[in-house]
């Protein structure tokens, strides 16, 4: 989706070769290491907003290769742009696997928890670190929006430690309480209760 | 720059205000010991060059050790001792005249007060001193009635060469002929009339005496000079001295008793100015316990942190002490300039500039330091004892606090009880020790007090601000701080202690001096002459004038007083020589020692002495003593048969014997003071008009009514009083200084508290009763603490006169504590106005922010 | 290689009987030259106990604490004073300048109370406030200045003395979080461009991160211990080996 709209923009700006595309996403999405988008995956969204005419393809430079294609942007792709600008981008719900793990421990009582807990703490310090060291490289003057972004991910490690400190801290408190089970539910319609 | 008197510098001016209180009141302690002392030696110095001769250029000289006349067959053992050049006796005596003697304007100041009449000997005079005569002759050997005097004198009296001088003596007006005139003094003093020995002895009553020898030796290195000296010393014996005539030493006792007192209180104000010190310095430790935490963590260690500390006290005691001189020599020369027109009218003296010694400025710079640094070392042991963690976390130590409350409560019970059992004890020489132990019992129990005291007079004044709901939280505020609660609050106790002590002696003083006062000279007349305190400087008159007095129809009984000095194991006395009948018949004396009757009897028949009480008291007499007195012709023993006071001579070292001894003993028979009582139903006019005739050639003495001068020394009385009253208020000052300081530093320590409670919705009036409230509390403590103290410390105080041989009746000072009362909510308010404002003006949010 | 630091059974106890607080249980923790570590733990776990005791700042219960070799816990207060002056450089989170002296005086306060000649410690605090980039503000007043900007003087001070460790009890907790990240990387530079030793207490994950080893205490002991892998492959074997320990 956000390669889709990326790639309208980043043709709003001017017309692109599908080369150029890659490399402008690249460096605008905060480096390989961040955002590694395979030359495929371009193509293949290029090939699908042609498709809804959102883009162009410049007829005058035509060749086979993909990469050396050049692109436009249509009135309708401008049209989509601009809905994608207006609308909030909205954050998937949490679905985390350190959390079923300890679940799984706590229901099966195969790992220690609390032993779970030291060891992705372990790991999230290590990435926090590396990710601290990285922003300690950069230039403030020059790269301020890498260092937002690594802000970013630094902030949401952050939050995973918090979060780790509070499981940490009442792990016994949910010991006490009953594993989350599956309901058991009747078949059909519920039944009302009469009154 | 030393990081000691940086760091000083700085905490100091950070806090500009308490600075400037704090070392104001060490100023104040200095200015006092320095001011009195700058001014005593001045005004003795002035004293004694009225009462002293000018020497001239004469090397050693020779008196009686009474500063009486005597045989001049001495002359001859003087000149007979090996190195003396020249030796040649003369009879000198201070004539003061009496008010308007020669200009006869009452309404300006009379410029001459008393001259010295000197008879010597001319020709061996000149060969001692060169007299240089400007105008007409010097004395020669034979030269009755002429007399030389300076031009400046002439010029003061308005005579010249050839005039007549008129001059009140002991036989009556005597009229000297001027016959010259020597340059006009150069040194400050009394002038001089020089007459031939022959007629001195004449008009001075004293045939064939002199008292004064003046030697020239015959070199001038030092050391053969003393051998000398002491050559002639053995030679005419120890009745003699070497040194000038020193009339009106008694007086001098006195003087220095005065001084002492000054001193006691001159010390107190600097203990007082040493408690604020020590006041200020345990709110600065408690302020910086951060501060003081962070540098120990820092790594310094506890002496740099007492060193600290101490540098700031040292840098205010310096500070304070010499602004202290600067303004005590301010306040020696203001007291000089008030005491000039007293000292003329009552002792006949001129004072000069305020005395420096270099001695008396290190002693005052060592004591005010010296309390400055004393009173910071108890804050700076206890910053010293600062843990570094401190500067970490807030709350440390308060259990401690609890236990030393305890523990100081339990000592101040112990020397509370000391304290009374002295009093009751009423042994006089522990009556010092036992107000410093009923003061510091009062100050150790005082933190242990505090709470219930401050619950107390919090309810009452809940009852006064019901409505705001503002008295439980001062009380509560006072309650939580014991230490700070006690510091101020025994502050104040100390201000009202003094008052109330000042109250309780001054009221007890008055009260026995107008009892005294009516009692010693509550006859119908009194025929007084210029000076009643220096009795021996007074031109008296021979018999006949009381024998004249005597045959005045309507006139009962005439008493008189004559005078001479003496001198009784080193300790000047004033001997009054009575006629013991007609003394007792006025019955002028209060006696505390001894039976009146009997000891009356025995001044007639025997060599016996009545003496007051404080010759007792610095002698150390008790009654039934024999003692022995320095008399002209050797030394006689006297027994003491009674300790008794009248008002004249109350303050001074003073003997009563009989005339008949004295003229006996000392060869002194002129009368110096009359008092005369009528019989019932005379004709009082008619006797004040025969008795105004008979004085016409008496120049000397002035005529009262006894009641008029009774009342007159009661205003008088009241005028000394009330100054005495403005000492104390003076000494409660820098006690109340050290209220309002610690009242504000209190405001200050909990701005962040009273920005809280601006927060949660507090009025500014709110905050004002507050702050109000408490400073009310807290003077309503030291108040009531201080009328206790002060209670102990004005009975003690009076004791201590008795025991000092003044009489004393007690009198409990009733208007003093109300005075006290008044004062201390009056203060209490005032102190915590600028505070209470200052915590009202407060902006919230900085308040809170406030570290 | 000597530990700096190290201590063994470091107990901590506050006050007797039933209100007793163990606020320290057994501490073994050693730190070795040029290390940066981080102490990390809930609030009241004994992170400042355990810092303050490194520090000579206060007496362990029982236990020992070995500054170089160098039996603490023997020393009388002006020895462990004067140790204190010369081996370590402190930063709190408050009250960590006094208010009247301006940033170069605080700065050269340790080494003045050594007795360096004032010249001397002048020149040596300039040099590291300039380091710290404070070069145009040394004769500002701690309340002239920013919180950051104490804390840069606070750590210049502390690093003025040349001190074997410097300890910073919480030094970004007053602080925004930009300049909290400021103060870490300063701390960061200080350990690996001028090979300082330094013990840092924190709350902040984000502060610890920066360091090379995060220990973490809880209820008075060591639970946990992480090395950054950054710092050498033995020691992250090393504790890769000890996790394995704990799971165990
Ligand atoms: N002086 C003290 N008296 C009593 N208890 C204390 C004292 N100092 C700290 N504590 C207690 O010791 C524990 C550890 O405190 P501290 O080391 O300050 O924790 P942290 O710095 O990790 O927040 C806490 O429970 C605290 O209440
Ligand atoms: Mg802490």
């Amino acid at each position: 989706m956000s390669v889709r709209n990326a790639i309208l923009g980043l043709l709003s700006q001017r017309n692109r070769y599908g080369y150029e595309l890659l490399q402008a996403f690249q460096a605008m999405a905060g480096g390989r290491e961040t955002w590694d988008l395979k030359p495929a995956q371009i193509y293949t969204t290029l090939l699908r907003l042609k498709e809804s005419g959102l883009i162009a393809e410049d007829e005058t430079c035509s060749s086979e290769l993909p990469e050396k294609r050049r692109y436009a942007i249509t009135a309708a792709g401008r049209e989509e742009l601009k809905r994608w600008f207006e609308t909030p981008v909205r954050v998937e719900p949490q679905r985390d696997e350190f959390f079923l793990k300890l679940m799984l421990a706590l229901a099966t009582g195969q790992a220690d928890p609390r032993r779970l807990i030291y060891i992705q703490r372990a790991s999230l310090f290590q990435e926090l670190h590396r990710l601290s060291t990285l922003r300690m490289e950069l230039d403030p003057s020059t790269s301020l929006a890498h260092i937002l972004l690594l802000d970013q991910a630094v902030m949401h490690l952050e939050a995973d430690l918090r979060w780790l400190d509070m499981i940490e801290a009442r792990l016994e408190e949910v010991r006490k309480q009953p594993i989350p089970e599956p309901e058991h539910r009747p078949r059909g319609r519920p039944q009302k209760i009469a009154k | 720059m030393n990081l000691y008197i940086k760091l000083a510098l700085r905490y100091l001016s950070g806090r500009k205000l308490r600075t400037a209180l704090t070392t104001l009141a060490i100023l104040f302690g200095v200015l006092v010991i320095f001011g009195m002392n700058t001014f005593m030696p001045t005004f003795v110095q002035a004293f004694q060059t009225q009462m002293m001769a000018v020497a001239g250029q004469i090397d050693v000289t020779i008196t009686h050790k009474t500063g009486e006349a005597f045989d001049p067959g001495v002359l001859e053992k003087v000149r007979q001792v090996e190195g003396v050049k020249v030796a040649t006796g003369s009879l000198e005596r201070l004539i003061n005249l009496p008010a308007d003697y020669f200009d006869h304007a009452p309404n300006l100041p009379d410029r001459v007060n008393a001259v010295l009449l000197k008879g010597i000997d001319p020709d061996l005079a000149r060969q001692m001193i060169v007299f240089n005569v400007v105008e007409g002759r010097f004395l020669q050997p034979d030269d009755p009635s002429a007399a030389v005097i300076t031009r400046s004198l002439a010029r003061e009296v308005g005579v010249g060469v050839g005039d007549t001088l008129s001059l009140p003596t002991a036989i009556g007006i005597a009229d000297l002929k001027i016959v010259g005139l020597l340059p006009e003094r150069a040194l400050p003093g009394n002038e001089e009339v020089l007459v031939t020995l022959a007629e001195a002895q004449r008009l001075l009553n004293m045939p064939g005496k002199i008292n004064l020898i003046d030697i020239n030796l015959d070199t001038l290195e030092e050391a053969r000079r003393a051998e000398i000296q002491q050559r002639i010393l053995t030679a005419v014996g120890d009745a003699y001295k070497i040194g000038a005539l020193e009339s009106g030493s008694e007086i001098l006792t006195n003087i220095r008793n005065a001084q002492m007192i000054f001193n006691l209180m001159g010390f107190l104000a600097l203990l007082m100015g040493g408690f604020i010190i020590f006041n200020t310095f345990r709110t600065i430790v408690a302020e910086r316990r951060r501060d003081i935490g962070m540098l120990r963590a820092l790594g310094a260690n506890r002496a740099t942190i007492r060193g600290l500390i101490l540098t700031e006290g040292l840098i205010q005691g310096v500070v304070g002490t010499v602004a202290g001189l600067v303004f005590g020599y301010l306040f020696g020369w203001l007291l000089l300039q008030l005491i000039v027109p007293v000292g003329q009218q009552y002792l006949n003296i001129k004072v000069g500039l305020p005395a420096v010694s270099p001695s008396l400025v290190l002693v005052s710079s060592i004591m005010g330091i010296g309390v400055t640094v004393l009173a910071g070392l108890l804050p700076a042991q206890s910053a010293a004892r600062v843990t570094p963690l401190e500067a970490l976390r807030p709350s440390v130590g308060q259990v401690s606090l609890k236990r030393l409350t305890g523990f100081s409560f339990w000592s101040g019970v112990v020397l509370m009880v000391l304290g009374v059992a002295i009093l009751i004890s009423g042994q006089a020489a522990w009556l010092g020790i036992g107000a410093i132990f009923f003061v510091g019992a009062l100050i150790l129990m005082a933190p242990a007090l505090i709470n219930p005291i401050a619950v107390l007079f919090g309810n009452l004044l809940a009852l006064l601000f019901a409505r705001q709901g503002t008295a439980q939280l001062a009380e509560g505020n006072l309650s939580r701080q014991p230490g700070r609660a006690t510091v101020t609050a025994s502050t104040t106790m100390i201000a009202m202690a003094v008052v109330i002590m000042m109250a309780s002696v001054l009221s007890s003083v008055t009260l026995t001096f107008i009892h005294v006062l009516e009692k010693s000279l509550g006859s119908d007349f009194l025929i007084m002459p210029p000076t009643v305190a220096v009795w021996g400087s007074n031109t008296g008159a021979a018999p006949e004038l009381a024998q004249k007095l005597r045959e005045i129809p309507g006139v009962e009984l005439v008493s008189t007083l004559r005078f001479a000095g003496s001198q009784m194991n080193g300790v000047a006395v004033g001997l009054l020589g009575v006629d013991p009948r007609a003394y007792r018949q006025l019955d002028a004396l209060s006696f505390s020692a001894g039976d009146p009757e009997s000891a009356y009897r025995a001044l007639e028949n025997e060599r016996a002495i009545i003496i007051n009480g404080v010759l007792a008291a610095a002698a150390g007499i008790h009654l039934g003593d024999e003692i022995t007195l320095l008399t002209p012709t050797g030394q006689q023993v006297y027994r003491v048969v009674g300790i008794a006071t009248d008002y004249l001579n109350a303050k001074t070292t003073t003997g009563y014997i009989s005339q008949q001894n004295l003229a006996v003993d000392f060869g002194r028979n002129e009368d110096v003071f009359y008092q005369v009582n009528l019989k019932s139903g005379a004709d009082q006019a008619a006797v004040e008009a025969a008795i105004t005739q008979l004085l016409k050639s008496y120049p000397q003495f002035k005529l009262f009514s006894g009641k008029r001068y009774v009342e007159e020394n009661k205003r008088l009385l009241d005028v000394v009083l009330l100054s005495m009253y403005a000492m104390a208020a003076f000494l409660a000052i820098p006690s109340l200084i050290a209220m309002v300081n610690t009242l504000a530093i209190g405001v200050i320590e909990r701005t962040r508290e009273i920005g809280m409670l601006r927060a949660v919705g507090a009025t500014r009036r709110q905050i004002r009763t507050v702050i109000l409230s408490e400073a009310l509390i807290l003077s309503a403590i030291g108040t009531s603490f201080g009328i206790l103290a002060g209670l102990y410390m004005g009975y003690m105080a009076v004791k201590a006169f008795e025991g000092m041989g003044f009489p004393m009746m007690y009198l409990f000072p009733a208007s003093g504590i109300l005075a006290a009362i008044a004062i201390g909510i009056l203060f209490g308010a005032l102190a915590a106005t600028v505070p209470a404002r200052q915590a009202a003006r407060l902006n919230v949010v900085e308040a809170l922010r406030y570290e | 290689m000597q530990p700096i630091v190290s201590t063994q059974d470091l107990t901590k106890v506050y006050g007797h009987g039933a209100t007793a607080v163990h606020a320290l249980r057994g501490i073994n923790l050693a730190i070795q030259p040029g290390e940066f570590v981080a102490v990390m733990g809930p609030s009241g776990c004994g992170k400042s106990t355990l810092l303050h005791l490194i520090g000579g700042l206060d007496r362990p219960t029982s236990g020992k604490v070995m500054i170089e070799g160098e039996d603490l816990t023997r020393l009388n207060d002006d020895q462990v004073t004067a140790l204190r002056r010369r081996k370590m450089g402190f930063v709190f989170q408050f009250f960590n300048l006094i208010p009247v002296l301006n940033a170069l005086e605080n700065a050269a306060l340790p080494m003045i109370l050594d007795g360096m000649r004032p010249n001397e410690a002048y020149q040596r605090a300039r040099e590291w406030l300039e380091r710290v980039g404070l070069g145009p503000r040394l004769t500002h007043r701690p309340s002239e200045l920013s919180g950051g900007e104490q804390q840069r003087v606070a750590i210049a001070r502390a690093l003025a003395s040349e001190p074997s460790i410097i300890l910073a009890d919480e030094p970004t907790g007053n602080l925004d979080s930009r300049a909290s990240e400021e103060i870490a990387m300063l701390l960061r530079q200080i350990s690996s461009e001028w090979g300082r030793t330094i013990l840092l207490v924190t709350h902040d994950p984000r502060i610890a991160a920066y360091a090379d080893r995060i220990v973490f205490l809880k209820d008075g002991q060591i639970v946990d211990e992480t090395i950054m892998e950054s710092r050498n492959g033995d020691e992250v074997s090393a504790v890769v080996g000890k996790m394995k320990e704990i799971g165990d």
